[in-house]
């Protein structure tokens, strides 16, 4: 078995960002995510492999918040369209959990099946490389296991850490996994090293069945009793893994500009607003069913799973304290038969 | 996942169209065709289908193809309704624009062969329909009687008022009905709305289905008559409208329950959307 000394984790790291865009969880002033390790300052940024979880997610890095689609001139009745789009350098994903693996998973479901595949997205996805930290610990917010992913065998993982003490062993899972083991050469050793077992959880979301259970609670009073103190704010959905709803937009200036996509947010009214005044969402609890609805229930019936990963973040993030734990619980408790 | 290169075939990327010919239907529908630079079309439909319109810088909006004609045009009719329609009905023949497309289901034309056809709609919303008539006559021998019951608000929002009182009606084994909603002057024809002139009508369901579109309140009233006729949920076919930007099952807003209207519709049969929740 392959292993890397904890002692050697910074040169390690190093030495995939000399081939690669290496993006590591780092606690920068009142924030954490994913940033370049090239951008690491020693002393002020902390790296934060142990975290369980950054409060953003390294979903950028495959799906950036604003991507530029294609540029155009408009010259009187004369269009032209540059496709100004490249292909980035190769990136890597380093420390990621299997919660933000799954999320990912999700991702290329969305981007990458159904009919058409979205070109932006994939460019991004066949240049990026996963390293996986398998948890064994899970952190006071985390509920993976219950959404169907397995903390100790991250999916879409090309290479898999896993913490025992003073090293982390390494497994390669793909060519691209080998790709880094060949670059780290001698850095990682032969020895063998043992992972810990996994402790138990400390949120205990019971979804089975809820998905099926939904089917028939579209109409259920228990939306308005959840949804009453969410603000529609949105921060949930742009520090949830899984979250991908976008907008597309312009900007120009005389004859030049160009289009480009970013984050967008089902919580918010314009999403669904159609000319004329009609939104088939325009009210908060409206909005709010779709958001759980689309994680707990739709995107089960279309992509076989849910779009929700157990990463926890939303319930740290969210103003109003809404837990989506209490929500999967609340939803399989309710006594749907009195309601007809 | 192998090396990738800059695609040009990326779906989100419009090709480039000029409009060769303008035409106002109503006072606040135009038609505009459109051609690919230097000749023929961006893309093929299939009746029902739709185009991502892009008038640079304005915006990008989605139409039904109202029309393919062979290798020559395609044919938007649009609304003015807001910011892009707006402009659109400012611009002049010889504009470029984006188009992508083509994105949707579109109407069931194979599984409706051999049946009797009624063709309900109001408004712009015969806009989605006339791809479907016109493919209708286009095929003939294919399908039976064909039926079309058309309103609109007054005489002037009548869109396609050429074929509809001109070319349709003598088409084999047509009717059309035209009605509006108040009676004006120099109008003989029918007043009232489609609903009700529907149930007047009243075409018997057997060996036929029921195509709907036009704005929701009507769509509602339509169904509820056609259930009351007897028609089956599966006789009855209509479409759906929701936000849309992406036009390709990826940017989740245009979403009822788990289907993509952009993607899995906008055509539905009544039995597919009793299956939905009731967002439409
Ligand atoms: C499946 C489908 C088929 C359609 N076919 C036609 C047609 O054949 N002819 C026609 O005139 N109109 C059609 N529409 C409606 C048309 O897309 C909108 O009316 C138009 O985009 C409004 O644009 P606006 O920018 O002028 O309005 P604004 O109010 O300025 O719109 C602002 C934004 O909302 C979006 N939007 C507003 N209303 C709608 C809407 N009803 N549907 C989708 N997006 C909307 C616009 O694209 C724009 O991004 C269709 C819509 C759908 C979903
Ligand atoms: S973060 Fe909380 S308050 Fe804000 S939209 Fe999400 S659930 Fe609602
Ligand atoms: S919904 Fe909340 S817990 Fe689930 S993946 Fe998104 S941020 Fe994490
Ligand atoms: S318009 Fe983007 S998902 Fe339908």
């Amino acid at each position: 078995m392959q292993i890397l000394s904890k002692s050697k984790l910074e040169e390690a790291l190093n030495q995939l960002g000399k081939n690669a865009e290496l993006f590591v969880p780092l606690a920068r002033g009142e924030e954490s995510g994913f940033y370049p390790w090239s951008s690491y300052q020693a002393g002020s940024d902390r790296l934060m492999l142990d975290a369980l979880n950054v409060l953003l997610p390294p979903k950028s890095v495959v799906f950036p918040q604003t991507e530029r689609m294609y540029s155009f001139t408009s010259t009187g009745p004369a269009v032209e369209i540059k496709e100004t789009f490249e292909s980035p350098q190769p990136r890597i994903i380093f420390g990621l959990r299997a919660c933000d693996a799954a999320a990912i998973a999700c991702f290329d479901d969305v981007f990458l099946t159904m009919g058409f595949i979205d070109s932006f997205y994939q460019a991004r996805r066949d240049n990026t490389t996963i390293v996986a930290h398998a948890c064994y610990e899970p952190g006071a917010n985390c509920f993976c296991e219950a959404m169907g992913v397995d903390p100790t065998e991250p999916v879409n993982a090309d290479v898999i850490i896993r913490d025992a003490g003073e090293v982390y062993i390494w497994e390669s899972k793909s060519s691209k996994g080998e790709k880094l083991t060949a670059a780290l050469g001698s850095l990682l050793e032969n020895k063998e090293a043992a992972a810990p077992g996994l402790k138990p959880f400390q949120q205990q979301a019971n979804y089975e069945g809820v998905a099926e259970k939904l089917k028939g609670m579209f109409e259920d009073p228990i939306w308005e009793q959840l949804a009453a103190t969410c603000q529609t704010c949105g921060i949930c959905t742009y520090v949830c893994p899984s979250c991908y709803c976008f907008d597309i937009q312009v900007k120009s200036w005389g004859e030049e500009g160009y289009r480009f996509r970013c984050y967008d947010s089902c919580m918010y009214s314009e999403y669904t607003q159609m000319a004329g005044g009609h939104n088939p969402r325009g009210n908060e609890r409206e909005r709010f069913r779709n958001r759980f609805l689309h994680k707990l229930q739709f995107f089960s019936e279309r992509y076989g799973k849910p779009l929700c990963t157990g990463c926890g973040r939303c319930i740290v993030a969210c103003p109003a304290g809404i837990n989506i734990v209490e929500i999967i619980n609340n939803i399989k408790e309710a006594d749907t038969s009195v309601r007809a | 996942m192998s090396e990738h290169k800059c695609n040009c075939e990326n779906p989100l990327v419009p090709g480039i169209v000029e409009v060769i010919d303008i035409k106002d239907e109503t006072p606040d529908v135009k038609s505009f065709f459109v051609r690919g630079i230097g000749g023929g079309v961006p893309f093929d439909v299939m009746p029902g289908q739709l185009g991502m319109v892009s008038l640079l810088p304005v915006g990008e909006g989605m139409y039904s193809v109202s029309w393919q004609e062979e290798q020559e045009y395609l044919h938007f009719a649009i609304k003015r309704v807001g910011l892009m329609t707006n402009e659109m009905h400012r611009i002049e023949v010889g504009q470029q624009l984006g188009v992508r497309g083509p994105y949707g289901n579109g109407f069931p034309v194979e599984e409706c062969k051999g049946k009797d056809m009624l063709f309900i709609a109001g408004g712009i919303g015969l806009a989605p329909l006339r791809s479907f008539i016109k493919y209708c006559f286009k095929h003939r021998q294919d399908y039976g009687k064909i039926q079309i019951i058309y309103g609109s608000r007054s005489y002037a929002d009548l869109c396609f008022k050429d074929e509809l009182f001109e070319e349709w009606p003598q088409e084999k084994d047509t009717e059309v009905y035209i009605t509006i909603d108040n009676p004006e002057e120099g109008w003989d024809g029918h007043v009232g709305f489609v609903p009700a002139y529907l149930e007047e009508i009243n075409p018997a369901a057997e060996g036929k289905i029921a195509v709907v579109c036009g704005p929701p309140v009507m769509i509602k009233f339509v169904l509820e008559s056609l259930e009351k006729m007897g028609y089956t949920d599966e006789q009855v076919i209509s479409t759906l409208e929701m936000r849309m930007k992406c036009g390709i099952g990826k940017c989740g807003r245009c979403n009822v329950g788990s289907e993509y209207i952009c993607l899995d519709g906008p055509v539905f049969t009544l039995a597919q959307l009793k299956q939905l929740p009731p967002e439409w």
